[in-house]
């Protein structure tokens, strides 16, 4: 992938909307006009959970970003402090953000029957991209949640080959869209696939000709196990695969090195940082085949 | 001749557009944070590159940092290029007519301290700061700065490496940091740096395992300020008399914070863990500092320094 460098707004921005929905997951839209401009599917927001400055700032996927009413939206779990004293904020207060940042999901035209897959906290950005890409791809959206899903769900009209016939759940949103998706989980939820999201995509992909595999690219976003096993997935079909990935972050615009992952290059193993280098890296390149990061030990 | 900014200093022979400093490690090799629109070198005085050794170093694995109350650990480990690749590759791209480039040299021999030291005297940077303190390597490093006499020999041998400014940075992971500041002094030290992080360590109770990849890392941030006001108020009673500057640093914020190193001893300002919080930071404290002076009726920040007034500490008794 080439050198990516974008302009990362500063900014104190008014929280417009906060919706607090099941398991502690909460939806926070801020008035950000410069942000929503140019924020594209994978890239994030840096976000003050106060005012004034006493915890690090959180990163946060962007869930919508809306250019015509300036907003951005930010969909998160609380987690920890930062992210607890975060739902506490209330409409009409001011948070510093900065933003966007970082390297999207980069689509290729002649890929035009994406793979979409997202979990638990992966799924916002999966949803912003399945958003860009509707009207000129014909997309399949996967995603699982252990906690019930922070969106409404209802039954597929949208028949998925390889899917089995109880596994209807999909999101009411992307139905709306005439987009494919259904969910999956453990937990037993009406209508979802019992399992894991790389098993249902799996089903979907044994369907698929090479033909139709050759128009094909995954993206995905979620727990590290979760991304490693999509990414045995794609190189298992052939198929071209994004990841999005996530880490404890400080500065997130490529200072301080701390958001760093191991990444196979063309000369050997690097440290990619996460904030500006990706959050989105070629999924091969993060989880190869085979190999292992041979940095130092943990008494090193 | 046109008034000199007052915020404008001498250090060591550099003349720094302001005394604020942005700290190695924080700010990668000095063109980062330029992506942050309104971010601008004009607010700052010298940026310090991130440590550099001789070969390239992947550095710690991850996790590196962990929040903790008011601070952050990390645990990089000193990755970087090594020091060809940044002389050849990062000099070359930055402007060094915006602001003053240090570079931050780490070794585990001496002699790579020297030979870093070295190939960076045959480069563009304006002065050269030797972190004999970093807590986050196996060897060199902290190990060094913890031992007056190994510090010395390290300062020796950058010292006659090179005759740029050379700022020794100061472990607060130390007994006696003014008897290590006095022998830095005899091997040539021009500056200080005070302080680098303090040891420390994270843990998940409930995984009972080290947060951190490298399970101990180093504290920065507003939790470490009153021990960085200590060791700088310590520093500058051996430095005072040779008119050796001190960058002090440790959870600078604010301009109160900023202030409160300038009295304690310190010439100019470190920002590192500061920026994290805000990465613009540097305007609001500039603009603070200048108030200040102005309030105070004091010509130049330069005489703020050590101007800690003591003749109150014993009216208790």
């Amino acid at each position: 992938m080439e050198e990516f460098r974008n302009v990362i707004h500063s900014l104190d921005a008014r929280v417009v909307q906060v919706r607090h929905l099941e398991a502690d997951q909460h939806a926070l839209v801020i008035d950000a006009p410069v942000i929503a401009e140019s924020a594209t599917p994978g890239s994030f927001v840096h976000l003050g959970v106060h005012a004034e400055p006493s915890m690090m700032r959180r990163p946060l996927s962007i869930l919508w970003s809306d250019p015509e009413r300036g907003t951005v939206e930010v969909l998160y779990k609380v987690v920890g402090k930062g992210t607890e004293e975060l739902a506490r904020v209330q409409e009409g207060e001011t948070l510093p953000v900065l933003g966007p940042i970082g390297r999207g999901f980069q689509t290729e035209p002649d890929r035009d029957r994406p793979l979409l897959i997202g979990g638990g906290v992966g799924i916002p950005p999966i949803l912003f991209l399945a958003r860009e890409i509707k009207e000129h791809t014909v997309p399949l959206v996967v995603m699982g949640s252990e906690i019930p899903f922070p969106f409404a769900s209802r039954p597929s009209t949208i028949r998925v080959p390889g899917i089995p016939d109880g596994v209807i759940a999909g999101m009411s949103l992307l139905e709306d869209w005439g987009v494919a998706s259904r969910l999956c989980s453990t937990q037993g939820y009406a209508g979802c696939y019992d399992g894991y999201v790389d098993a249902a995509a799996r089903m979907w992909l044994e369907t698929q000709t090479p033909e139709q595999r050759a128009r094909v690219a995954v993206f995905t976003c979620g727990p590290v196990p979760m991304l490693e096993a999509v990414a045995r997935l794609a190189r298992e079909f052939d198929v071209p695969c994004q990841v999005c990935m996530e880490e404890y972050m400080a500065c997130a615009v490529g200072g301080c090195a701390g958001c760093t992952v191991p990444v196979l290059g063309k000369n050997g193993w690097t440290m990619k940082r996460v904030c500006v280098d990706g959050p989105v890296f070629d999924a091969q390149a993060v989880f190869p085949e085979g190999t292992q990061w041979p940095g130092p030990s943990p008494s090193a | 001749m046109p008034d000199k900014d007052p915020l404008s200093i001498d250090f060591s022979g550099l003349s720094l557009k302001t005394p604020l400093v942005l700290l190695s490690g924080c700010v990668g090799f000095g063109d980062e944070y330029t992506r942050v629109e309104g971010f601008s070198h004009d607010e700052i005085g010298a940026i310090c590159l991130k440590g550099t050794t001789l070969e390239p170093r992947l550095g710690n694995r991850p996790h590196r940092l962990a929040e903790t109350p008011d601070g952050l650990l990390n645990s990089i480990g000193l990755q970087n290029p090594g020091v060809d690749a940044v002389i050849r590759d990062v000099l070359p791209t930055l402007d060094f007519s915006a602001t003053r480039f240090l570079a931050n040299v780490s070794g585990a021999t001496v002699e790579e301290y020297a030979e870093v030291t070295r190939r960076f005297d045959d480069s563009p940077i304006d002065g050269i700061e030797v972190n004999i303190s970093c807590p986050n390597v196996k060897a060199g490093g902290m190990e060094f700065g913890n031992d007056p006499k190994m510090s010395a020999v390290v300062v020796d041998a950058c010292r006659k490496a090179t005759p740029k400014p050379l700022i020794i940075k100061m472990s607060p992971n130390q007994t006696d940091i003014r008897a290590n500041t006095r022998a830095c002094l005899e091997a040539g030290a021009d500056a200080f740096a005070v302080i680098n992080t303090v040891s420390g360590m994270a843990i998940d109770a409930e995984s009972r395992s080290a947060v951190l990849g490298a399970k101990q890392g180093g504290l920065s941030g507003p939790a470490i300020k009153p021990i960085a006001l200590l060791k700088v108020h310590e520093v500058y009673q051996e430095t005072v008399a040779h008119g050796i500057p001190i960058i002090g640093q440790g959870g600078v914020v604010s301009t109160t914070d900023a202030l409160e190193f300038l009295i304690a001893g310190a010439s100019a300002v470190g920002i590192g863990t500061g920026l994290f919080y805000d990465p613009l930071a540097c305007r609001s404290i500039n603009g603070g500092i200048r108030d200040y002076l102005l309030r105070h009726d004091l010509g130049s920040v330069a005489e703020l320094t050590g101007t800690l007034d003591f003749s109150d500490a014993q009216s208790s008794e």
